[in-house]
C-alpha cells in the first residue's frame, strides 16, 4: 500500500511531447482514474508509473522512494493489460503462480495464495485450463487474479474492460471496484470510457494532449467542469456549448438568449447540460430537428439558427420535425467559458 | 442470353433480378477451371520431383548396367542392409549432421536472445543472411582453402599459439568431421538466427511487459515464456535444417571427398559414389529411396509430436 507522486513529469518522443509537466498526488488506497481521448498521454503516464517507460523529466515517487531508476520488476507494481497478457503456454494456475515464483515466495505458500486469488475473482474451477480455452471475461478475471495474488503496493489497469462486451463490462466493473475496496490497494485505472471513470473512481484525472485538464471527484468533474474540454467530454450526450456574446447581463447567440453575470463582456461560450433544458420556455427559439426515444428518456435536438441544442425530454415526448419549439434553461445550471475555453466563475 | 434468365422464372418478381450478363462457361469447364489454373505449376513440380522419384524407386529394383536393366527385385535393398559402408555413411551423416544442427541451434538461439530487443537488429537482420546467399560450392572452396590447401586456419592457430605445428585436418577422423561441421555452422546459423529473432520480435509485447512487472528477469522471461511459445517455430526450423543437413553433399565433395577412410562420407556422397563413380545405378537408387523414407518418417514424427503437445 502506498501513495504515488508524480512531480513535473515530461515525456518526449523525439519532437513529440506525450506528457507535459504533469504533477499529481495519488493517495494511499485511492482508486484514481485517468480519463481522456486516445493519445492524450494517459497510458504513457501509467506506463511511467509501472516503469515500462521512463520520464524525460520529473520524478515518479511511490511511497517515499524515487522510482525513476528502479527497474519495472523491482517496483512491486501489478498491471492488468487491455489484451490480458496471460502466458498462453501456461495453465491459469501457473499464470497466477508466475509472480509468486519470480518473486521468490516460498513454494509451500503458493497453492493457498493462488486458490484465494482465484476465489476472489470466482475462477476456482478453471485453474487447470489454458488461457486459450477461456472466454474474454474469464481471461480478464485470470489476469486480475494474477495481479492480486502477490498483493502489490500499486495496481495499474490499462483499459482492462475494453475488449469485453457491454454486459460483461458492467459486471466486471462492479467486481473490480469491490476487489479494490476489499484489498485497499492504491489503484490507477486508465480508460477512455467516461461511464467506467464515473462509476469506479474516487477521483478522476481528465487529460488532453498530454496535460491534466481537471482533477476531482466524479461529482466535481460533472457539475463543476473547469473548461470546455471537460464540459464537452463528460456527460452523454455531452453539455451543449454555445458560442455567443455577453452584454449587460445577457447572453445572446442566434435564436438563443440567457441571463449571464453582469460582469461578462464580449465573446463567451455558454454551457448547459441536456438534462437542465426543458421543453417550453423562451431561452431557445428553434425548430425540432430530431426526436430519439430510448425508453427511459427521449433525446430532442433543436435547431436554433445554425446551432443544435440537445435536450433530455420526458420519456413520452414526441414531435414531428421542423415544428417550432421553445426551450427553457435552468438558470442555476448555466456555465460560462471564456474565449480560451477556461471557466468563468461567478453567479449567473 | 440475358433475356433468357427471367423467362424461366415464374411471377413478376424476376424483374427485380440484377441485370448482369450471365456467365457463359459450360458446367464442365467451370469445374475444370481451378485445376487448369494450377496445372502448369503442378506439371512442373511433377516433372522435377515426382517423376525422378518414381524413376528412382523403379530403378532401385534393377541391376543397371550399360548393357541394360536386369530385374533384381529387392536384392539391392537386402545388399544395402548388409553393406558396412552404407551403415558407416548413415552414421557419419547422423554424427556430422547432429552436431552441426545442435551447434547451429544453440548459437542461433543465443545470438537471437541477446540481440532481439536491439532495434538495429530489426533493420539489419537481412545482413545476417549473407552467408546463405553465397554459392554453396564457392563457400566450400573457401573453407577448403582455409583448412586444407591454404592452411590459413592452421596459420592463425599457430600464430595464436594454440597449436605447435601445422594441423593436418584430413589426417584425423574428428578433425576432418570438424571442418565439415564448422563450414555448415558458418553458413547456416544465420538462417536459424533470422527465424528465431523474427519469432522473438513477433511475440506479444504486452506479455513480456506483464512478465517484467510480475518480477521476471530477462533470462526468466526467455526460459519460461518465450522459449515454450516458440516451440512450433523451433521445431519447423530445425526440421527444415535437419532435412537439409541429411542431404549434405557439396562440402563433402569439395572439401574432404569422404576421407580419411570414409569418416566423412555422408549418405549423399555414398549415393553419389555408388551411382557416378561405380555406376551401380540401381544400388544408388535403392540407397536414396531408403534415405528418403527415413527422412520423411523422422521429420513427420518430430513435427507431429511437437504440434500435438503444443496444442494441449
Amino acid at each position: 500500500m502506498a501513495s504515488i507522486h508524480l512531480q513535473n513529469i515530461v515525456k518526449r518522443y523525439g519532437a513529440f511531447t506525450g506528457v507535459r509537466h504533469m504533477s499529481l498526488d495519488i493517495n494511499d488506497e485511492e482508486f484514481l482514474v485517468l480519463l481522456g481521448p486516445s493519445g492524450c498521454g494517459k497510458t504513457t503516464t501509467m506506463r511511467m508509473i509501472a516503469g515500462l517507460e521512463h520520464p524525460t523529466e520529473g520524478e515518479v515517487i511511490i511511497g517515499t522512494e524515487v522510482m525513476n531508476e528502479v527497474d519495472a520488476r523491482d517496483r512491486d507494481v501489478a498491471m492488468v493489460f487491455q489484451g490480458y497478457a496471460l502466458y498462453p503456454n501456461m495453465s491459469i494456475y501457473e499464470n497466477i503462480r508466475f509472480p509468486l515464483r519470480m518473486r521468490g515466495v516460498p513454494a509451500s505458500e503458493h497453492d493457498k495464495l493462488i486458490r484465494r486469488a482465484a476465489d476472489m475473482v470466482e475462477l476456482g474451477s478453471y485453474l487447470d485450463r489454458k488461457p486459450g480455452a477461456l472466454s474474454g471475461g474469464q481471461r480478464q478475471r485470470a489476469a486480475l487474479a494474477r495481479a492480486v495474488v502477490r498483493e502489490p503496493q500499486v495496481f495499474l489497469m490499462d483499459e482492462p474492460l475494453s475488449n469485453l462486451d457491454a454486459k460483461l463490462r458492467a459486471s466486471m466493473r462492479v467486481q473490480i471496484k469491490h476487489l479494490q475496496r476489499q484489498l485497499k490497494i492504491t489503484t490507477v485505472y486508465v480508460t477512455h470510457d467516461q461511464i467506467e471513470a464515473m462509476t469506479l473512481a474516487d477521483r478522476i484525472v481528465i487529460m488532453n494532449q498530454g496535460a491534466i485538464q481537471q482533477v476531482g471527484t466524479p461529482d466535481q468533474i460533472y457539475s463543476d467542469p473547469a473548461n470546455t474540454f471537460v464540459a464537452g467530454f463528460i456527460g452523454s450526450p455531452p453539455m451543449n456549448l454555445i458560442e455567443g456574446t455577453a452584454q449587460n447581463g445577457k447572453f445572446t447567440a442566434s435564436g438563443i438568449t440567457a441571463p449571464c453575470p453582469a460582469h461578462l463582456r464580449g465573446k463567451v461560450t455558454l454551457g448547459i447540460r441536456p438534462e437542465d433544458c426543458r421543453v417550453g420556455g423562451d431561452n431557445v427559439q428553434g425548430l425540432v430537428y430530431g426526436v430519439e426515444p430510448t425508453g427511459d428518456v427521449t433525446y430532442l435536438t433543436v435547431m436554433a439558427g445554425s446551432k443544435q441544442v440537445e435536450v433530455k425530454a420526458a420519456r413520452d415526448y414526441r414531435s414531428d420535425i421542423d415544428v417550432a419549439i421553445g426551450i427553457g434553461f435552468d438558470p442555476a445550471r448555466l456555465y460560462f467559458f471564456g474565449e480560451d475555453g477556461e471557466r468563468i466563475r461567478g453567479a449567473a | 442470353m440475358a433475356a433468357i434468365a427471367p423467362a424461366h422464372r415464374t411471377g413478376g418478381v424476376a424483374q427485380a433480378a440484377p441485370n448482369r450478363a450471365p456467365r457463359r462457361r459450360s458446367p464442365a469447364l467451370r469445374k475444370a477451371f481451378p485445376y487448369l489454373l494450377v496445372a502448369p505449376a503442378l506439371l512442373y513440380l511433377m516433372a522435377i520431383t515426382l517423376y525422378p522419384g518414381a524413376f528412382a524407386i523403379y530403378q532401385s529394383l534393377f541391376v543397371v548396367t550399360f548393357k541394360g536393366w536386369d530385374w533384381a527385385g529387392i536384392d539391392n535393398y537386402t545388399r544395402l542392409l548388409g553393406d558396412r559402408e552404407f551403415w558407416a555413411a548413415l552414421g557419419n551423416t547422423a554424427v556430422i549432421g547432429g552436431i552441426s544442427l545442435v551447434l547451429q541451434t544453440v548459437i542461433a538461439m543465443t545470438m537471437a536472445y541477446f540481440s532481439y530487443r536491439d532495434p538495429m537488429i530489426k533493420g539489419w537482420r537481412i545482413v545476417f543472411l549473407m552467408p546463405m546467399l553465397f554459392m554453396p560450392s564457392a563457400v566450400a572452396f573457401i573453407w577448403k582453402l582455409g583448412f586444407n590447401d591454404g592452411r590459413v586456419i592452421s596459420d592463425i592457430l599457430l600464430g595464436l599459439g594454440i597449436v605447435s605445428k601445422n594441423v593436418d585436418w584430413l589426417g584425423s577422423i574428428w578433425l576432418a568431421r570438424l571442418t565439415l561441421i564448422v563450414a555448415d555452422v558458418w553458413q547456416w546459423t544465420p538462417f536459424l538466427f533470422i527465424i528465431f529473432v523474427a519469432a522473438l520480435q513477433g511475440q506479444d509485447q504486452e506479455i513480456e511487459e506483464a512478465a517484467r512487472l510480475d518480477g521476471a528477469s530477462w533470462p526468466a522471461i526467455f526460459w519460461n515464456i518465450s522459449l515454450p511459445m516458440m516451440r512450433p517455430i523451433i521445431v519447423v526450423a530445425i526440421t527444415l535444417r535437419g532435412i537439409d543437413i541429411t542431404t549434405m553433399f557439396t562440402n563433402v565433395y569439395i572439401m574432404t571427398q569422404g576421407s580419411p577412410g570414409g569418416a566423412t562420407e555422408t549418405m549423399s556422397f555414398f549415393i553419389y559414389r555408388q551411382g557416378f563413380r561405380m555406376f551401380n545405378f540401381g544400388y544408388a537408387s535403392a540407397a536414396s529411396v531408403l534415405m528418403l523414407v527415413m527422412t520423411v518418417v523422422i521429420a513427420q514424427t518430430v513435427v507431429k509430436r511437437a504440434f500435438h503437445s503444443g496444442k494441449k
